[in-house]
């Protein structure tokens, strides 16, 4: 019974919001004259029924889960870090750096990865620390600041590429493609899958021991549900909110590595494809629970690999109406899970009544 | 380059900050922050540039962008303020969901292009005699019409909200809706009538930037602008003539920039993106230095009630 309500009651409003979406998606659909059902089942089949269509949403669900990994750690102890886009760009500047301009002949293949990978992350955690540091220092809001950084972060990619990191061979505005050492491998015998997989996975891990095996998991997550509590239990809120968001540019810097050294061509260009937006919505799907938004991860990466099919169906669609169906179930969920929590908080709080009565009642036949 | 030139186009990029802005500052004076505004104008700039394109006329490109607006809005409205979600996420939900829908309109709009052209866009509307005016007319007087129309509606909502009760009623939704319900106010519908007013706001910055400013649409051409304004309505101070002078400042900053770039070797010297960048620089100079004095609405981004 309580493995049923810990597994299943927290999976209420996302099933809810998801089967909402779809069905606010199709009537729009049917209004509009599209065959809403027949679209709807050849999404369903293209993204779930076809190999490797499953293969290359495996691949662009890792840096979703990294970004959403980014944004889960952050929002659970209150801090609102909406920069896993600049954060994710600061990652791929680093990684393209160590590999085309500071360490090219490094060697063996695990080392340059491994290299470029911690200098992405230490990227992606600095950038984020600006935002830290403006908060700690001069009370900057974290959700303003991060804003702005990801505009400077893409500025900053495209003096980069056109100075520095800019390749010689073609014309082009891009970076020297990454080279061999520094690719990360494909695994389990698949044409697209790397290993970005198993760093997400470790990633996500990581992010679920240090949440719920350590202390510092645990301040984080009163500070999260209640600042001024966290405060008189002795808790350094404002440092302990700044590591998070150390901890979340990380992340996040790590989701713009793996795109630069796993995916196509191996180079960066300036507008690099990148998840910090969608990251939020991946957090919130999975409830900010690392395999919540491992899941949230996979299935908006199949989502979009199956709306690609739309396309080219007889009553073409086009491949954004996954993004239109995304920020549907975003807020849906954020109705049920409001809705929901507010039905939950009465019921505590007609809980905590009772007991400090019960409270009160002791200490009065104490004295 | 000249002054004029340079004041120009200043008053050029202020607009839609200005008037999207407007929206925000009664919206966050009501209690709620919309960080979907990005989102709202991007909708807004589709829904202007579709509606001239299908109805052949640019005349309904305005009213269609804030009805547009208003229904995302809306939509923020019923997750925020009745459903009490957190307005910042739910904000970057309907960004997510507002670029996909100008997204998927653009692509079924590029269907219908070659069977209805886009018909003449916006022009630049000088007012009589005004307009010849030396330095003063060409800066100010040869803009366009939702320039007039952003600079009337920002003094009648400054007036209103310093000097009447319905202002009052609008800060009291903002700083103290515990004190507004007692007066017998309805908050939340309160709530949704600001938060409508900012999507219509949004909206027709938006078709600014389309039937007027660009004369097209593009995919993200509101590159950021709609975060901007937040950061905007906070260096202001909630204050609708700050708001006014940090539009004009940031656009006269965007005009420099564009004529420094343009100046022969400029780009040479120093890249573009350099540029580029300093608006959001600046932005954020600007609340590093001033934020510890600024004092928002004091239940800014709180739902209410507070339990239910």
């Amino acid at each position: 019974m309580r493995l049923l309500r810990r597994v299943f009651l927290p999976l209420v409003p996302p099933a809810i919001a998801v089967a909402v979406s779809i069905g606010l998606l199709a009537l729009g659909l049917a209004l509009a004259k599209y065959p809403a059902l027949s679209l709807l089942r050849e999404w369903f089949v293209a993204a779930v029924g076809d190999r490797f269509n499953i293969e290359v949403a495996i691949k662009n669900s890792c840096p979703l889960l990294l970004t959403g990994l980014a944004a889960g750690v952050a929002f659970r102890a209150g801090v609102l870090n909406i920069g896993a886009e600049g954060q994710s760009i600061l990652g791929a500047i680093a990684a393209a750096a160590v590999a085309t301009r500071l360490l090219p002949g490094l060697h063996p293949s695990g080392a340059a990865i491994s290299t470029a990978l911690a200098a992405a992350v230490v990227a992606g955690a600095l950038f984020a620390g600006i935002a830290a540091g403006l908060e700690l220092l001069r009370g900057v809001p974290v959700v303003l600041s991060t804003i702005l950084l990801n505009f400077v972060a893409l500025q900053l990619l495209g003096v980069l590429l056109e100075g520095p990191l800019k390749t010689h061979l073609t014309q082009a505005v891009q970076s020297d493609p990454m080279p061999g050492a520094f690719w990360l491998p494909l695994i389990g015998g698949s044409l697209v899958v790397h290993a970005g997989v198993l760093i997400a996975a470790a990633a996500a891990v990581l992010a679920w021991g240090m949440q719920s095996r350590t202390t510092l998991g645990f301040e984080l997550l009163v500070t999260g549900l209640n600042p001024a509590a966290a405060r008189y239990a002795g808790i350094p809120t404002a440092s302990r909110q700044g590591l998070v968001l150390l901890f979340s540019g990380g992340f996040a810097g790590l989701s713009g590595a793996i795109q630069t050294l796993g995916v196509g061509g191996h180079v960066l260009t300036p507008t690099p494809e990148s998840y910090g937006y969608t990251g939020i919505a991946v957090a919130l799907l999975g409830r900010l629970h690392p395999v919540g938004i491992a899941a949230a991860a996979l299935f908006f990466a199949l989502l979009d690999q199956g709306a690609a099919t739309l396309e080219t169906s007889a009553t073409p669609l086009p491949h954004e109406t996954a993004d239109i169906l995304k920020g549907l179930i975003t807020l849906a969920l954020l109705t049920s899970a409001s809705l929901l929590a507010n039905r939950r908080v009465i019921a505590s709080q007609t809980a905590m009544e009772g007991t400090t009565k019960a409270g009160s009642a002791a200490e009065g036949r104490a004295v | 380059m000249d002054a004029t030139f340079i004041f120009h186009e200043a008053l050029l990029s202020a607009t839609p900050l200005l008037l999207a802005g407007t929206g925000e500052l009664v919206a966050e004076r009501a209690g709620v922050i919309d960080i979907g505004i990005e989102g709202l104008m991007i909708v807004g700039a589709i829904a202007a540039y579709s509606a001239a394109v299908l109805t052949g006329s640019v005349i309904w490109a305005v009213p269609a962008a804030a009805v547009a607006g208003m229904a995302l809005a809306a939509l923020f409205a019923v997750v925020t303020v009745f459903a009490r979600a957190d307005q910042i996420v739910a904000g970057a939900a309907l960004n997510l969901l507002a670029f996909g829908v100008s997204t998927t309109a653009w692509r079924m709009l590029q269907g219908a292009l070659p069977t209805h052209p886009a018909p003449a866009m916006y022009e630049e509307a000088p007012v009589p005699l005004l307009a010849h005016v030396p330095f003063f007319g060409a800066v100010l007087f040869q803009q366009y019409g939702l320039f007039y129309a952003t600079v009337v509606l920002t003094g009648v909502v400054d007036v209103l909200l310093r000097f009447t009760r319905l202002g009052l009623v609008v800060r009291a939704l903002g700083d103290a809706p515990e004190a507004a319900d007692a007066m017998g106010i309805r908050v939340r519908t309160g709530r949704l009538l600001a938060v409508l007013f900012a999507g219509a706001c949004a909206g027709a910055a938006g078709a600014y930037l389309s039937t007027m400013r660009n004369h097209s649409f593009q995919l993200n051409m509101t590159a950021g602008q709609g975060f901007l304004v937040l950061a905007l309505v906070i260096f202001a101070r909630w204050s609708l003539p700050g708001l006014a002078a940090a539009a004009v400042l940031f656009g006269a900053l965007e005009a420099l920039q564009s004529a420094l770039a343009s100046l022969p070797g400029a780009t040479v010297a120093i890249p573009h993106g350099l540029f580029d960048m300093l608006p959001y620089a600046a932005t954020l100079a600007a609340l590093t230095l001033l934020s510890r004095a600024g004092a928002g609405p004091l239940e800014l981004g709180k739902p209410w009630p507070a339990q239910r």
